[in-house]
Formats: C-alpha cells, sequence, structure tokens
C-alpha cells in the first residue's frame, strides 16, 4: 500500500505520467495516454524529433524543387505558404488591413493596446511574447482571450476567434514579424500550463480515439491518404492565418477543426484546455520568426 | 437591483438543470455544443467583418465520447475483449464499401488497400489480406478492438466504441478475408 507521503510525492510529480500507459488515479476519470515524451520548448527541439527544421529553418531560403515534390514538400513544414516564398495577395492581407482599421478605432485612447500589454515599444514584439500569465486575470491567456477582454472594457464585442478578433490580432502580430516567438515556460504558470499542454497532446479523445501526438508525433512523415503529417515544432508562428477554406482562423479554430476532423467533440475557444496546448505548441516554436499575413489550404 | 439579480439566478437555477439532465454526469460545461440542437455537437463559422462568431450543428453528434476539456469527468471506454459468433455471415462488397468511405470506415486513410489511388502509409498496408491467413476471430477483435492485442495501437476501436455496428464488422471481416 502506498503510504501519505508516497502518495502526495506522486501526486506533486506530473512525470510519473510518462511511465504509466494510462492516467489511473483512483478519483480521476479513465483516459488512455499516447506515449508521453519529453520536449525541449524551442524550434530548434525538431532536430531530434522529425528532423526536418533544417528545410524550413530559413523562410527566405526555402527549396523550390523540394515544394514541388510530392514526396519531400512536407519536410517544408508548410512554410512555402509563408512570405517571402508565397508572394500571392490573399484574404489575409484583407484581413490584416480590416484589423488595422478596428484596431485604431479600439485604441482612440490608447487604453486598449495598453490593455494588451504594449509598453514603450508599442505593439512590436507583442505577439511574440503571447500566450502570457495575466496577473489580473490571475490565468494564462493567448493573445485573442486578450484582444476579446480588453475590447469589451471598450465596450466592444470582439469574441474570441471572430473575424474582427482574428483580425486584431493579425495586424498586431504583423508589428512582430520576423521577430522569433519568445515564451517562458520554465517556471510558475506558464510551466504549469506548458505541461498540462504537453499531457493534453499525448491524450486520446474522441470517437476514434485519438490524441494529438497519435498522429503528429508517432507517425510524423507517414501518408494519410494524400497528406503527410508535419511536425508541431514551428507550427504556431503563422497564426491567425487565412484559411483557403475557412477564412480567417485563430489557433484555436484550428483546433475545432482538428478535433472536427478526428472525430472529437471541441471545445470553445479560450477554454483551459485549448489554452494550454496553445502554450505548448507556442513553446515548440520558441526561436522561429512570426511571419503574418499566411495562407493555408 | 438585488431583487433583478435573485429572479435572474432562480431563473438560470431553474433552466440549468435541465440542460443537465440531457447529458451524461460529467460532461464539461467548455464544450461547443447546443443541447437544443438534435446534434448537439457545434462547429464555429467565421462571419467577415464582425465581432461575433457564428455556430452551426456538425455534421455528427461527439457528444458521447470524451474530450480534451479538464472538467470532463467521464470515464474513456475501456478495452473490449469480444467473442466472434460464427458463421461469419459478412458481404465482401459492403465490406468494401465500408472500408473505402471516408464516413464510414476510411480504412485507406491509414491503409493501402486494393483500387484506391492514394493510400495511407500508418497502417500496414492490407493488399492480398488473405495470404496472412488470419482466423476470423482475430480480424474481428482488430476491428472492434485492436488495444487487446497492442495497448499502443493508433488503430480506433471500431466496435468498442460504436463507429460501426456489429453486421458491419462482419462485412469488413469478410472483404478482408476474400482479398487474395
Amino acid at each position: 500500500m502506498l503510504n501519505r507521503t508516497m502518495l502526495l510525492t506522486l501526486l506533486a510529480c506530473p512525470v510519473w505520467l510518462l511511465f504509466a500507459g494510462q492516467a489511473a488515479l483512483a478519483n480521476e476519470p479513465y483516459r488512455e495516454l499516447d506515449r508521453p515524451r519529453a520536449y525541449t520548448p524551442d524550434v530548434k527541439g525538431d532536430a531530434r524529433f522529425s528532423d526536418t527544421y533544417r528545410y524550413w529553418k530559413d523562410r527566405s531560403r526555402l527549396d523550390p524543387a523540394m515544394a514541388g515534390n510530392p514526396d519531400e514538400y512536407w519536410k517544408l513544414n508548410w512554410k512555402f505558404m509563408d512570405p517571402p516564398f508565397n508572394q500571392a495577395i490573399h484574404g489575409g492581407h484583407f484581413a490584416m488591413d480590416h484589423g488595422e482599421t478596428r484596431f485604431m478605432s479600439l485604441n482612440r485612447t490608447h487604453s486598449f493596446a495598453r490593455c494588451l500589454g504594449a509598453g514603450k515599444q508599442g505593439l512590436k514584439g507583442l505577439r511574440a511574447g503571447y500566450p502570457r500569465y495575466v496577473a489580473r486575470l490571475g490565468r494564462v491567456a493567448g493573445l485573442e482571450e486578450m484582444i476579446e477582454h480588453c475590447a469589451a472594457k471598450e465596450g466592444v464585442v470582439m469574441q474570441n476567434g471572430s473575424y474582427d478578433n482574428s483580425a486584431v490580432a493579425l495586424y498586431i502580430a504583423s508589428h512582430s514579424n520576423g521577430m522569433p516567438i519568445r515564451i517562458q515556460v520554465s517556471k510558475g504558470p506558464m510551466r504549469q500550463a506548458f505541461e498540462r499542454g504537453r499531457l493534453l497532446y499525448h491524450t486520446r479523445s474522441g470517437r476514434q480515439n485519438f490524441a494529438c501526438a497519435s498522429c503528429h508525433v508517432h507517425n510524423t512523415g507517414k501518408h494519410l491518404r494524400g497528406n503527410n503529417i508535419t511536425t508541431p515544432f514551428g507550427d504556431a508562428s503563422h497564426y491567425p492565418v487565412y484559411r483557403t477554406r475557412y477564412e480567417l482562423q485563430s489557433l484555436h479554430l484550428r483546433m475545432i477543426e482538428c478535433q472536427l476532423d478526428t472525430g472529437a467533440q471541441p471545445l470553445l475557444p479560450g477554454s483551459r484546455a485549448y489554452t494550454d496546448l496553445e502554450v505548448f505548441l507556442t513553446a515548440l516554436s520558441n526561436g522561429y520568426p512570426v511571419a503574418v499575413p499566411t495562407e493555408r489550404d | 437591483m438585488r431583487n433583478l439579480l435573485s429572479f435572474a439566478l432562480i431563473g438560470l437555477a431553474l433552466v440549468l438543470p435541465a440542460q443537465a439532465q440531457q447529458m451524461a454526469p460529467g460532461f464539461p460545461g467548455d464544450a461547443a455544443v447546443d443541447l437544443g440542437q438534435e446534434k448537439k455537437t457545434l462547429k464555429p463559422r467565421v462571419v467577415p467583418n464582425s465581432g461575433r462568431l457564428e455556430w452551426m450543428p456538425a455534421e455528427r453528434d461527439l457528444t458521447s465520447w470524451t474530450t480534451l476539456s479538464h472538467l470532463d469527468q467521464r470515464d474513456a471506454r475501456r478495452p473490449q475483449r469480444v467473442t466472434l459468433e460464427e458463421p461469419l455471415a459478412g458481404n465482401p462488397m459492403r465490406g468494401r464499401d465500408i472500408a473505402m468511405a471516408k464516413s464510414r470506415g476510411n480504412c485507406v486513410a491509414c491503409h493501402e488497400l486494393p483500387g484506391d489511388p492514394w493510400p495511407g502509409t500508418v497502417g500496414n498496408s492490407l493488399l492480398n489480406y488473405q495470404r496472412r491467413g488470419m482466423s476470423d476471430a482475430r480480424v474481428y477483435q482488430q476491428i472492434y478492438d485492436a488495444r487487446i492485442f497492442n495497448p499502443q495501437t493508433v488503430m480506433p476501436p471500431y466496435g468498442t466504441n460504436n463507429l460501426l455496428n456489429e453486421q458491419e464488422l462482419r462485412d469488413l471481416v469478410a472483404y478482408l478475408q476474400n482479398l487474395e
């Protein structure tokens, strides 16, 4: 039998889940984890993961031959859709213009930008430091959640995931273009969010019993019909993104789409679980530059 | 003001339990659902130049399986061992349709099957499956719930999770066992 001290140690140390295929705490609901592993919270961690980072490390030096090769394109992690490789004008540009207009009207007294955490540098670098712990909310929040929160203080409805919200996020992100994502997940609530996000990434759910990791960790590079599965590293640096099928899409809406595609009940944008996943995924983009506006199929 | 608040709270108290009755205990409060809809599960629709996110019914009701919500207190379905009652009585032609259809078996998403130009490579190729000499019962269990053989399998438990019914599973077994 476990004595009290041992039990407390186990509970305090989530690492024990690494060694258990299944979460089996007596009071916790039954869940299956798909082979959790450790992650370096930096885009360079992909070198020991899918080892494709070297191909998409520098967006201005992508190999056009790889982009056009059905067996190789996935190794570019879709960065051939990003500027400067992709010079097309698309819906993301119009959304960014719309975002600028909406931002200007919200920020007449500068209180909106201040609420979002803009300092002397203005909007520069703001996107690269989200998600972050927001003391006055007492929780970790993504940029889109903060836009909704700060717009409400200006008396404007800008729901998380709405076109206006993502458009403003896109405009703000454009001031971080070329700047590497930099979020700290080494201590405090951000570390806890990263750790929860890491486990969620490996938690099975839905009718097909898939975890994100079932495909994007354990089957990277393989075919799902005509599509090759890509790495989770360096994927959070281009949101919100213009989707040719879905208009403007925030990262949380992307998660909803992933869940619907794999037969799992989606959650609301801004839910704690999605925010934890956002922290985890953004940390895997640490060191990789923001590039907006961009598009995906 | 205080009276108004009390009325609102009483109103909520009347509405919420009624909704809760429709869902299994432990269903999370942050799931995208409309309990008034037949399919309950919602998908978002981004409306250009709007500050509001619209929601519409998804193609399928997904509320009976677990979610990623921290608030979800329901158990996931555990691996299930089954016995196939002989005879198999499966129809290979129907089985083929199920294997190819995206909304049903969608086996070709991961496996190679004859006649599909873009096979997946996540699972083994199923070409010439008959040559493996598997028993019907073994194949039936593999599709019903493959976790019995490999707890880490990525293959969905088609029987345990009610993705396909018993006859559809029998049709699939008949199809695979006839792939020469």
